[in-house]
């Protein structure tokens, strides 16, 4: 049944306002970014010939603009996923699915199986603007690819913290603080020890950069992917027994 | 047809937040009967209602759907229909749309579904409204797509919490009409606190005040043998308790 949640949670998400709001704004703003980064790298060119091996289009223009997509997200998943569950709650349609047979589970997982499908649309289209240099120049799609995984996995795992923040309450902009406010910690919990110059400590394991950069970097590594799932899995299962404890609750 | 009936409670209590709600709740309801579960405001209804539809767990006692707990089998509620006091409306889909959701979520195929859609939107009268925002629609069609709702998926068990408020007399009527309807062949309970709703469509009455069941039996013979009529005995059982808590 988790597919037609799913199904039910793309269609009014895309018959409100908000998603198309979300879409529209985040875009906008990172094509701005795209163009401000592609006018440095032309006016880096010159300097660039005259390197041995100079970092090329890839390093220069799609990786910041996939840092940039990165930061955004941080804040498009809360916004997103804040009425996920709280906003069922609020509006009385939760027992709805409450009451339909579907597990707590299930439906968790309707719901994040929808959210992720924004974040593919949003990621594919803001990596098209890099893409669409391919007309004129030499681009590393193997790292463009491999960059597109990690932030989907790392959008997965927002979906999911998102969602889990907004099974704890009624009130959307709660559920949006929330999850905001773990992204934020998640994001910067190793900034104190990288400035020490510690990289490889159990702090720096935690952080989200730690993983989403070797991505970037063309790496696609077991314990980056493992990381991310794990978050998907925490959060998700947190989230469900949250709806399943409240039938206990009242 | 099973032997066991199609509902059964068994001591049913519900405490919440230490004050108990519901207290040892015993009865059962079998096809074709439509229940009307009588209560002034704050009797219980809601909550007992909540506990068959299985969104409250009770505290004490069973619940059973057809012999079985729903916790135990959880598929068992998609052979239940359930309208809880404000219809669980999605503000944003259309008639149509919204009733194909619930009817998919209740396991039903794409082409069964788009059937049993059809067929609930004439039965209930919104075909005038299929193609309208459910958010758009008067408090009596939307209580109506409410009830389409929990219908939809042709259940065993509809459980309607106080069907018919908020309507006017003409809507109010439809309502009632439609609810004996589907008391013929299904098992139907509903809860209210209005004694016309129980007289114009209930073959059954229970009377719940302060969390207990005061009066279980059918409407025909409390009419007739026992010459007091419904709204007397609502009346002394309703007022009984506030005599005692005076003296």
């Amino acid at each position: 049944m988790s597919r037609v949640i799913a199904r039910n949670e793309w269609q009014r998400l895309f018959a409100q306002p908000l998603a198309w709001t979300l879409l529209a704004a985040t875009l906008a703003v990172l094509a701005y970014f795209f163009l401000l980064t592609l006018q440095g790298f032309l006016g880096l060119m010159p300097k660039l010939a005259g390197m041995p091996s100079p970092p090329g289009v890839t390093d220069l223009v799609a990786l910041p603009l996939a840092r940039a997509i990165a930061s955004i997200a941080l804040i498009v998943a809360p916004l997103l996923g804040m009425r996920a569950i709280a906003g069922e709650r609020q509006s009385g349609t939760l027992t709805l699915l409450q009451t339909s047979g579907t597990s707590a589970a299930g439906i968790v997982f309707g719901k994040f199986v929808a959210l992720c499908g924004f974040f593919v649309v949003l990621i594919v289209l803001a990596l098209a603007m890099p893409a669409s240099l391919a007309i004129g120049t030499h681009l590393d799609w193997g790292r463009i690819a491999t960059g597109a995984l990690g932030l989907i996995l790392f959008a997965a795992a927002l979906s999911a913290i998102a969602i889990a923040a907004s099974s704890f309450t009624r009130h959307a902009v709660v559920a949006a603080i929330v999850a905001l406010s773990i992204n934020l910690v998640l994001w910067m919990l190793d900034a104190g020890a990288r400035h020490e110059g510690v990289s490889s400590s159990f702090i720096n394991y935690l952080a989200l950069p730690t993983h989403l950069e070797p991505f970037l970097g063309g790496i696609v590594a077991s314990v980056d992917v493992v990381y991310f799932v794990l978050i998907v899995v925490v959060a998700l299962t947190v989230a469900a027994r949250r709806l399943d404890t409240e039938r206990e609750r009242g | 047809m099973s032997p066991a009936p199609i509902l059964q409670l068994q001591g049913a209590t519900r405490r919440l937040a230490g004050r108990t709600i519901v207290d040892g709740v015993t009865f059962s309801l079998d096809r074709g009967c439509v229940l009307g579960l009588l209560g002034v405001n704050g009797a219980g209804k809601s909550t007992t209602l909540r506990m068959i539809a299985g969104l409250l767990a009770p505290s004490a006692g069973r619940v059973l759907f057809d012999g079985r707990e729903l916790a135990e089998e959880p598929a068992l509620a998609r052979r239940l229909g359930y309208l809880p006091e404000t219809p669980p409306l999605y503000a944003e889909l259309r008639v149509d749309e919204y009733l194909a959701f619930c009817a998919r979520l209740r396991g039903m195929r794409a082409a069964d579904a788009r059937r049993a859609v059809d067929h609930v939107i004439e039965r209930c009268g919104l075909t005038e409204v299929r193609r309208r925002l459910c958010g758009n629609l008067s408090k009596g069609f939307a209580q109506r797509v409410g009830i389409a709702q929990a219908i939809v998926h042709d259940p065993d068990l509809i459980v309607l919490d106080e069907p018919a408020s908020g309507l006017d007399p003409v809507q109010a009527a439809s309502i009632r009409k439609l609810v004996s309807e589907l008391g013929r062949d299904r098992a139907v309970i509903l809860s209210t606190h209005l004694l016309h709703d129980v007289t114009a469509c209930c073959a059954r009455v229970a009377i719940l005040h302060a969390g207990r069941l005061r009066h279980d039996g059918a409407l025909a013979e409390l009419t007739g043998a026992q010459g007091a009529d419904l709204e007397t005995l609502f009346f002394r059982i309703a007022s009984a308790d506030d005599a005692q808590a005076a003296a």
